[in-house]
């Protein structure tokens, strides 16, 4: 059985595989190439195990915050693969997987960010040991960098960081953050969160499921804030 | 040849499952769900178009392959519309579409939701065959093709500003209507008088010039009418035929300007398609103005509107003469009509 995890919430789009015995491992960059390169780079990593899609048991996807596009591409993905399989799917937060990545060896508290656009990061903390995580605070959601402020003391500061805004982060977080290539993600990190029980949460309702954008769309914000209540819900017509 | 079609291009979720034999194509399933959130934002919200696509999508095709008595091992190929369309909402159809065809090892097209749009009437009418004259009219488009053979367009005119369907959209918004508006304007013309409010007929004149012959343009004609809804002292009196005004002027110029191409290129067969080609009055209007001597071919307004059975009518072809696309198709939100020569060549 195959387990296949891929996380395309940022530039990164990455991609890994594993049969229980050995890895394979992809990526490509730049976000605008991640709906034409996603398949490719499963079907290159189940070739180097010798697998077929037939053979995927188990999905594992990174289901964000991050960019709109990129967590819809994964989605797709992850739906089109589960729907009519018996298949296990799991997610887990783009954020953890990234705060796990750099988490100090012995754990540590670690800060996770990425870009959301308009000055603003999704920012998410965890705790994290080789053997178990703990969300610190609330769920990641996006804020101004100056907001980071109510995390700290952190160990690790770890994200995709606008160069505008490092030094706004590094003041408000206490601490250097670790950003550019050495904090892009990397799929194998997903697979290794399976071991950790409350890293993973099942996808019970593939077809109903979707990611966690992180905001609610443009739009949706300005209208709810021109009526001062939210908008109503329009499920579609049938015809 | 059996084919599941998938559609997202906008704000309808559809999939549908036909099947080809030959020459011969049949509707074995379709389901369409029209999203009903962007009525409360008067027009299309393209982000959340993407996110009620992704909701959605198992479920519609689920209930196309149970409309069509079909499970996915009676499915031999997958048609998914590439574009032109929202680029956020073409890519999760897109992305769906060819995740399953991957893992199904079957062969996967992408197709141009336009080219969707002309084999729309052959789910219906297995006589309607090129050549002839096609006027596509939606909220998106209007332009006039000449049809030689299928896979083989030329361009012979589209919008400068407005497509048909939008200017339907922004009039209804004038006369209070609900979002979208096109069959609203449409059931209040149908009670209006066609002598109180006569607007301009748009790049409709006696000797157009080479430019002008096939082009159209509704920007002026929304703006006479907000000029009439602004000089009218009794609205709620006035907007039935107001409305008649307007519809009437559209359909004026789209039934010229198709009958003039037709004409031109002695075709004996006018299709008329997208989501204005429900407009009965223009079906109507079209088929008077024709007669005897030139057919003309509507489909019904469940395959005018956006629906993944034109696609997959559409993939089928193109699947029939071997044609596909791999795991790295794309979406596009500007896409060349396949067979329409453009800059350096014919586009692929």
């Amino acid at each position: 059985m195959i387990t296949l995890a891929f996380d395309t919430a940022t530039d990164r789009c990455t991609v890994a595989a594993t049969d229980g015995a050995g890895v394979a491992h992809r990526f490509v960059d730049g976000a605008r190439r991640h709906a034409g390169a996603l398949l490719g780079l499963l079907d290159e990593t189940l070739l180097e195990l010798g697998a077929k899609p037939g053979d995927i048991g188990r999905l594992i996807v990174a289901d964000g915050p991050g960019s709109f596009t990129g967590l819809r591409v994964a989605a797709a993905v992850a739906k089109a693969l589960a729907w009519r399989r018996q298949l296990e799917w799991r997610v887990v937060p783009s954020l953890l997987a990234r705060a796990a990545a750099h988490a100090p060896p012995g754990g540590g508290k670690v800060l996770a960010l990425s870009d959301a656009l308009r000055g603003e990061l999704f920012a998410g903390c965890w705790y994290v040991t080789p053997t178990s995580v703990e969300r610190a605070g609330p769920a990641p959601r996006a804020m101004p960098p100056a907001s980071l402020a109510s995390w700290t003391p952190v160990d690790v500061v770890v994200g995709s960081i606008p160069p505008p805004l490092i030094a706004a982060v590094a003041s408000a977080a206490g601490r250097e953050p670790i950003t550019g290539e050495a904090a892009l993600p990397d799929a194998r990190t997903l697979l290794a969160l399976l071991n950790i029980a409350a890293a993973t949460t099942l996808v019970v309702n593939p077809a109903g499921w979707e990611p966690d954008y992180g905001r609610p769309a443009e739009a949706q914000v300005v209208w709810e804030r021109a009526h001062g209540r939210e908008l109503p819900p329009a499920p579609g017509i049938a015809r | 040849m059996r084919v599941l079609g998938v559609e997202t291009s906008c704000d309808e979720t559809s999939a549908a499952v036909v099947r080809r034999d030959g020459d011969k194509v049949a509707l074995e399933g379709l389901a369409i769900l029209s999203q009903d959130v962007h009525r409360i934002f008067g027009g299309v919200v393209p982000e959340l178009a993407s996110r009620a696509h992704l909701v959605a999508i198992d479920q519609v095709v689920d209930h196309a392959l149970a409309q069509a008595n079909a499970d996915l091992a009676d499915i031999d190929a997958v048609a998914v519309t590439r574009g032109p369309g929202l680029l956020g909402a073409l890519l999760v159809g897109v992305t769906w579409a060819k995740t399953v065809a991957w893992r199904e090892h079957l062969p996967c097209i992408g197709v141009h939701h336009l080219e969707g749009h002309l084999f729309a009437p052959t789910l219906e009418s297995h006589d309607v065959a090129p050549p002839f004259t096609a006027l596509l009219v939606s909220g998106g488009h209007t332009l006039l093709l000449d049809v030689p053979a299928w896979g083989e367009y030329r361009l012979l005119g589209q919008t400068r500003d407005d497509a048909a369907g939008e200017a339907f959209d922004k009039v209804g918004s004038l006369l209070g209507l609900d979002y979208p508006a096109g069959a609203a304007v449409e059931r209040l013309a149908a009670g209006g008088d066609p002598t109180r409010f006569v607007f301009p007929r748009p790049l409709l004149k006696a000797a157009p010039g080479p430019a002008d012959r096939y082009a159209f343009s509704f920007s002026g004609l929304k703006t006479a009418v907000l000029r009439a809804v602004q000089q009218s002292n009794d609205l709620s009196r006035d907007r039935t035929d107001i409305a008649r005004g307007f519809q009437d002027a559209v359909i004026d110029v789209l039934v010229a300007k198709t009958g003039a191409a037709a004409d031109a290129y002695g075709r004996d067969l006018v299709l008329v398609g997208g989501g204005v080609a429900c407009n009965r009055a223009l079906a109507d209007a079209m088929r008077h103005a024709l007669a005897p001597h030139t057919r003309v071919a509507v489909a019904s307004p469940r395959l005018n509107t956006d629906n993944a059975a034109m696609i997959a009518a559409a993939g089928s072809w193109r699947l029939m003469r071997g044609e596909h696309h791999g795991p790295d198709l794309d979406a596009r939100d500007a896409l060349p009509l396949p067979g329409l020569p453009v800059a350096g060549g014919v586009a692929a």
